[in-house]
């Protein structure tokens, strides 16, 4: 059985060619703005899906146009219906420009087959993305460094202080933080309290990356 | 020299903050035929003389994503290279953000604030493959009888149960399906893997 997702915009037709098509569908999940015109397709959308007999949640996006709190939400949902083991399809046609990169994104990142519904032919289009975690590119440890930053954004660590809160030797923190450095993963900056101090913070957007 | 990598559609004010918020000495704009004829685009033009352009289908999105992975190889010899994918159609959106994941360069949407996406510079998609699977997937260009493919990769030094496994964790991605016809195992590509080829093949090197 296979979990639908989609974001939507103001044409119901961006996401009625994937439920058409995908087979075993045990259930559909879209995202929409809070504009008239969405939820006037949701409502279009709901309907189709009580004619097919499928059940339907339609996803009100506090903020259509945050990209990353968009990502956020839907990157939470993802996992916790991958977790319970179900397939899953995304489509990304409809919505803000930002709610579709922000599902791309996520599909991306958490390895989820994406189509999209080109908009005047209505034809599915298979997106190439590969069933893999984007996240295994990093190592272990570098994935614990930058997990620990993101849950302690907040705070301000300078590489020693690092070292110490995750309980490796500082020689070891550096090593791992050039090699996040160069990714892009973190960055350093001067301490707004003390400007001789450095501290150790995780680039944006680092949050969907690591969970 | 750093490079800026660009989407543009015909509003060209939704490329300006880019070009004002991320620095660049060489600038490329990826956009369909009708952008270079608008005036927001010869606007542009006058700002930034030495601009290149690369000129897509915007609703083509294998096109869209050749182009701009081929322009991202190009000028990251020459230097550090970052895209904005703020402009054009959704699809040259898209192709944009994925063809920054393939080749692991920085990528950004400006609208107006700037937000830096969650890519690791540096980390190629490939990377995520085992050697086996590198292999069977240079190997691989038409369906194919698995026994053949099988013994090609091994003739190249890789064991069978590493053969095996790539076959099943290729299968388990969505870049090959196999299937049993008279008794022998076929293996075929995926369209997935046919819109990855360019991005999965060998560069070509020295013979």
């Amino acid at each position: 059985m296979t979990v639908l997702f989609g974001t939507l915009g103001w044409r119901p037709q961006s996401l009625i060619p994937s439920i058409r098509s995908t087979e075993g569908l045990e259930r559909v999940v879209f995202y929409h703005s809070d504009h008239a015109k969405s939820r006037d397709a949701r409502a279009k959308v709901m309907e189709f899906c009580r004619s097919l007999g499928v059940p339907a949640t339609g996803v009100e996006l506090s903020d259509a146009f945050d990209l990353l709190e968009s990502a956020g939400r839907i990157r939470d949902d993802l996992r916790k219906e991958k977790a319970s083991g179900t397939a899953i399809r995304f489509n990304i046609a409809g919505g803000t420009r930002l709610m579709s990169c922000a599902a791309l994104l996520v599909c991306v990142l958490e390895g989820i087959p994406a189509t999209y519904v080109h908009d005047e032919t209505y034809r599915e289009i298979q997106l190439p993305l590969l069933r893999i975690s984007y996240g295994a590119g990093l190592s272990p440890k570098q994935r614990q460094v930058l997990a620990f930053l993101v849950k302690n954004r907040d705070k301000r660590f300078s590489e020693t202080g690092l070292a110490q809160a995750v309980g490796v030797h500082k020689a070891t923190m550096n090593h791992h933080l050039r090699k996040l450095e160069a990714m892009g993963a973190v960055e350093r900056v001067t301490d707004p309290a003390d400007a001789r101090r450095l501290i150790i913070r995780p680039a944006p957007g680092m949050e969907l990356l690591i969970g | 020299m750093r490079t800026l990598i660009a989407t543009m559609g015909f509003d060209e004010r939704r490329v300006l903050p880019s070009l004002r918020l991320l620095p660049y000495d060489h600038l490329v704009l990826v956009a369909g035929r009708d952008t270079f004829r608008s005036s927001g685009f010869r606007q542009l033009r006058t700002l930034e003389p030495d601009l290149e352009t690369i000129r897509v289908n915007p609703f083509d999105l294998a096109g869209c994503l050749d182009a701009i992975r081929q322009s991202i190889r190009a000028a990251a010899s020459r230097g550090p290279v970052r895209i904005s994918a703020t402009g054009g159609t959704k699809i040259l959106t898209m192709a944009g953000i994925f063809a920054a994941f393939e080749e692991g360069i920085e990528a950004w949407y400006c609208d107006p604030e700037p937000i830096r996406l969650p890519i690791l510079r540096g980390v190629r998609l490939i990377e995520g493959f085992a050697p086996a699977e590198q292999m069977l997937i240079r190997l691989l260009r038409r369906r194919n009888r698995l026994d053949r493919l099988v013994s090609a990769v091994m003739a190249r030094g890789i064991p069978r149960r590493s053969v095996l496994g790539a076959v099943r964790s290729l299968e388990k991605k969505g870049l090959i399906t196999a299937e049993l016809e008279a008794g022998r195992a076929f293996v075929s590509p995926t369209p997935r893997f046919e819109l990855l080829r360019a991005h999965l093949q060998e560069p070509p090197g020295k013979a």
